[in-house]
């Protein structure tokens, strides 16, 4: 197959005429290069663009302990698989996304630990749910960019013998190149910085043929939330942190289009947000339980825009009902730059200039579908 | 740092000095030395002081200036070397950075003497064994860029973020339109002021180069400094690791299209290039490992 470059930097041109051409001059130039084609059907937005499944239940956690309820979670990811696909029992509605033949990858979160990380009983049930498809235990890859937070993690206990736990990195510390595909890479030169490029998990690209993306529901100090795009995004390529220093976040841009490069894109075909708990300020870290939340629900779908839509609404809402200053505050007054410390103590400071917007962005990339209008969200209680 | 020994990479006078110490059979305060570079663990005889002291190489803690893992901050003594490569140089390195010190002297071809700790005697003579070892090839330096010196302290600096930068320069006496680029402090192009911030003043050079243009690009590593020497047909280039830890998979960009490449990594076996692309008038491959010191030939 031949190597291909892309400019990305027209792409995302219908979101600057909506969203008003004073962002046009701080857009970096990116390069897509990669060698994968797009599946017929990519993954992001997949089958249902638009369509998000939210599942809650009063029962999910006991928020006094911060621990999951396994059968109630169990019950609400088959409600939420069956109401997303149509099937009538779970094994039916994950057969439509995988095959025994596939080789699956778990992208969980685990920069919010010990307090908000992908759930031990989501992850358990979905890799069950793998293995009543047929795919073997090691065909299943539960991953992450960092071994360390794997390690803090220790999904191991939690989940079935010969499940393959790995990371690219052992620590983020900006040593560690081997574990990612030299020909698969966004490059851009944001602030000046020698390394001016962002790989893909060899993993992603060599080994895995579908993914599953289980993200939580936080707050998120240089892209105003994190949920499906950015944990898909910044925990599949190297180098990313790169994109915010100094007030200023390149997010914008760079969570979208990083999602949007094959064959990640094609490849991650199913998104289970994780909002049994959730961060409303001071993330993606939940150090404390200062900042963590209860929303008790686990949204379903395949596209990530429409999800992550959703999601920058329950966290503004929570941090309006905190007294805080919304995720889209640009007021340089609420701005600290890089004082993390200030940021942590007080929800009305900020270390960036946050950029919400991403997700609308992606919209833009052809990730999904961003107008609340144009969504079709079923709730569901459990 | 991790302490390997290759036997394949060391000579037999360092293998017998290696021997020798770890049987305790006598103390050595000194190994074998390449070229003008020579080390001791013994205080510098009387004479050696009258040498210029050199900074201690590495990354250096700098809060509120440079980020340990983004942007880390280093010592390096590059710039120095090249500015006045006929002067004599000493180092007084603390235990633990011997092998650096060594390899950066012997990779730009210094007259220096390092005065180590005896703990880091073996990793010297390593250095020195692995320098013996490896093919010669004298090519001559490879520039993308003239700096004209006026021989200011503020030229200095600039030099210096050239080379913590990768961004290959030669000294020239007047700016040469073989160069892609010229710099020439206090004229219009590049008042003096402007180099106050020799990370700023740096960065606009390589934005005027474009990273299109530069001879060669590291990724996967902001702690490595490249040395290349080459003519039309070969190039050398050194790799100076500056960081506390090994480098797996650093990807290197040279422009031009060499056929096949050997890489010769310190207390590594010979190592062959991983994901080796020659095309687009460019060649990249992958080091699988960096320890402190690696030189890589293309052809």
């Amino acid at each position: 197959m031949e190597r291909r470059t892309f400019v990305h930097l027209l792409a995302g041109l219908p979101f600057l005429r909506a969203s008003g051409a004073q962002l046009a001059p701080a857009l970096p130039k990116l390069r897509v290069v990669s060698a994968y084609a797009a599946a017929k059907v990519p993954g992001m937005p997949g089958p249902y663009p638009g369509t998000v499944i939210s599942v809650g239940s009063d029962r999910a956690v006991d928020v006094q302990t911060n621990t999951a309820n396994a059968d109630v979670t169990r019950e609400m990811m088959a409600r939420g698989m069956c109401a997303l696909t149509g099937a009538s029992t779970p094994a039916e509605a994950w057969r439509r996304f995988f095959e025994p033949a596939d080789v699956v990858g778990i992208k969980v979160n685990c920069g919010g630990f010990p307090h908000c990380i992908s759930d031990y009983g989501i992850v358990a049930e979905t890799i069950r749910q793998l293995m009543q498809v047929g795919i073997p235990a090691s065909r299943i890859y539960v991953y992450e960019r960092f071994q360390n937070q794997l390690t803090e993690c220790d999904y191991g206990p939690k989940i079935p013998e010969g499940i393959q736990i790995v990371a690219a990195e052992r620590a983020n510390r900006f040593a560690d190149n081997d574990g990612y595909d030299p020909a698969t890479y966004l490059e851009a030169d944001l602030f000046g910085e020698e390394d001016t490029r962002s790989n893909l998990m060899k993993l992603v690209s060599q080994r895995l043929t579908k993914i599953i993306n289980i993200p939580n529901m936080k707050d998120h100090g240089a892209a105003g939330v994190t949920g499906c795009l950015k944990n898909i995004a910044y925990g599949s390529f190297s180098n990313v942190a790169r994109t915010h220093q100094r007030g200023k976040s390149h997010t914008l841009s760079f969570v979208g289009t990083l999602a949007s490069i094959e064959p990640l894109r094609s490849r991650t075909v199913l998104q289970i947000m994780d909002g049994l708990r959730a961060v409303w300020h001071g993330g993606p870290f939940a150090r404390s339980t200062k900042y963590v939340f209860y929303p008790q629900r686990i949204l379903f779908g395949t596209d990530p825009v429409a999800i992550d839509r959703l999601l920058l609404d329950i966290i503004d809402d929570k941090r309006k009902a905190e007294g805080a200053i919304s995720v889209w505050d640009r007021n340089p007054a609420s701005l600290q730059m890089d004082n993390s410390r200030a940021r942590d103590a007080d929800p009305n400071v900020n270390i960036l200039i946050r950029e919400p917007s991403h997700i609308e962005f992606a919209s833009s990339l052809g990730l999904g579908v961003y107008d609340k209008a144009r969504l079709r969200v079923q709730e569901i209680r459990v | 740092m991790t302490v390997r020994v290759a036997p394949a990479v060391l000579t037999v006078a360092a293998a017998a000095w290696l021997v020798a110490g770890a049987a305790g059979t006598g103390a050595q305060d000194a190994c074998q030395p390449v070229g003008a570079v020579r080390a001791s663990a013994e205080p510098l005889r009387a004479e050696q002081p009258a040498r210029e002291l050199l900074l201690v190489p590495g990354t250096v803690a700098r809060p509120g200036v440079a980020s340990p893992t983004r942007a880390p901050w280093l010592n390096t003594n590059g710039a120095r070397f090249m500015r006045k490569p006929d002067a004599k140089y000493r180092y007084e390195l603390p235990e633990g950075k011997g092998a650096l010190g060594a390899a950066e002297a012997v990779a730009y071809g210094a007259d220096a003497v390092l005065q180590v700790a005896p703990a880091d005697l073996p990793p010297v003579c390593r250095v020195f064994a692995f320098t013996r070892d490896v093919p010669p090839l004298q090519l001559p330096p490879v520039a993308d860029i003239g700096v004209v010196d006026d021989g200011s302290p503020v030229v200095a600096e600039v030099m210096n973020l050239l080379v913590r930068r990768n961004l290959l320069f030669q000294i020239v006496a007047a700016p040469q339109s073989t160069l892609p680029v010229n710099v020439k402090l206090g004229t219009p192009e590049y008042p003096v002021a402007e180099a106050a911030d020799p990370s700023g003043f740096a960065l606009k050079i390589r934005r005027q180069l474009t990273d299109d243009r530069r001879r060669l690009r590291l990724f996967g590593s902001e702690v490595v400094i490249a040395r290349m020497t080459g003519d039309g047909s070969r190039v050398r280039i050194q790799l100076l690791n500056y960081g506390n830890r090994d480098i797996a998979g650093l990807r290197v960009r040279v422009r031009g299209t060499y056929r096949t490449g050997a890489a010769y990594v310190l207390d590594q076996e010979r190592v062959a290039l991983a994901d080796y692309v020659a095309a687009d008038g460019a060649t990249e491959f992958s080091l699988p490992l960096l320890t402190t010191y690696a030189v890589v030939d293309l052809r």
